[in-house]
């Protein structure tokens, strides 16, 4: 309940700021490499900078569940072959997002903004969701969150 | 010192606030700070928790509400993470499309526009969900894991650049031809 309700608060305040700084995590790096424009990136690395920060604060307030120190630990696969999975996947996720013009988190605020192409970007999003989830996921472990 | 009277202070405190606060809202770094400590602030004190650092995520949470409405629906035994799982859904990509519709009818933005090509945009939101679910995460959510610390966010946000980059050098290239 209470995180039902605290996601969809926090849904409309994330999708009203987008909407108004048309903010794209890959659009960052797209748009540095095309023409040099470096607004966008500038809020990707206020993204990490300030997770960073808000990160470090929690831990020292509450020194719980937030892991220890610079690093986490805990909540990753290990091994060579758990690295190249997440690289390879990396790669044909950044590849993909920038071919079809934007993040999936921009793709949701474009479908509220009234962009067609968008709902047919969602409507194979939350296809391929249920397809991962009944046959790819228990095949290979759910081993990534 | 002012020559105007028309207005009380207080209303003239709160339109002068407002038309100094609302060009904050066009400025990526402002998004990209309420975003990251938001998803902060919802991960750790308002139970979006279990997995770490998951505050913010179009993929996660879309997968999360898709596999709550089946299970619920259709007595299916889909996967979904602990933050998710319980008698109320994540709604953080209903939310999404709620503000930026709310933001776009405000300011006059909003307009169906069809710019065609939505046969290969089914198919790049099918294999980009497919890699974003494999990877941990959307481009947003990776960013803020590696803000996190977690090492797989940066090896992925890695992968992610590399993928970002070979994209518009190809467009580029293609474009150039």
């Amino acid at each position: 309940m209470t995180a039902s309700i605290a996601s969809l608060v926090f849904g409309c305040i994330v999708g009203y700021l987008g909407q108004r700084s048309r903010m794209c995590s890959i659009g960052g790096l797209r748009d540095y490499v095309l023409v040099r424009d470096t607004g966008l990136l500038k809020g990707a690395f206020a993204i990490v900078v300030s997770a960073w920060v808000a990160f470090g604060a929690v831990r020292l307030i509450s020194g719980s569940d937030a892991g220890k120190g610079l690093l986490a630990a805990g909540t990753t696969p290990s091994g060579l072959r758990a690295v190249v999975a997440i690289v390879v996947g990396g790669v044909v996720l950044g590849f993909v997002a920038t071919l079809s013009g934007a993040c999936p988190l921009r793709q949701h605020v474009l479908a509220g903004q009234g962009r067609i192409g968008a709902w047919s970007f969602l409507a194979g999003f939350y296809i391929c969701a249920v397809v991962y989830s009944s046959w790819i996921q228990p095949s290979i472990g759910g081993w990534v969150l | 010192m002012t020559t105007r009277v028309a207005e009380s202070p207080r209303e003239g405190f709160a339109a002068g606030a407002l038309a100094r606060v609302a060009p904050l809202a066009r400025s990526p770094v402002v998004y990209g700070i309420v975003a990251a400590v938001g998803a902060v602030i919802v991960g750790q004190y308002l139970d979006v928790s279990p997995p770490a650092a998951y505050g913010l995520c179009s993929a996660c949470h879309g997968r999360d509400l898709a596999d709550w409405v089946l299970n619920h629906v259709e007595g299916r035994k889909l996967f979904i993470t602990a933050a998710g799982a319980g008698a109320w859904p994540l709604l953080t990509v209903v939310g999404l499309v709620i503000g930026s519709f709310a933001a776009a009818k405000r300011n006059g933005e909003f307009g169906a526009i069809d710019i065609g090509g939505n046969a290969r945009q089914f198919l790049f939101g099918f294999v980009v969900m497919g890699a974003a679910l494999f990877v941990g995460g959307c481009p947003t959510r990776i960013l803020i894991r590696t803000g996190y610390g977690d090492v797989a966010g940066i090896v992925g946000l890695g992968g992610v650049a590399a993928g970002i980059v070979a994209a518009t050098l190809t467009m580029r290239w293609v474009a150039r031809r």
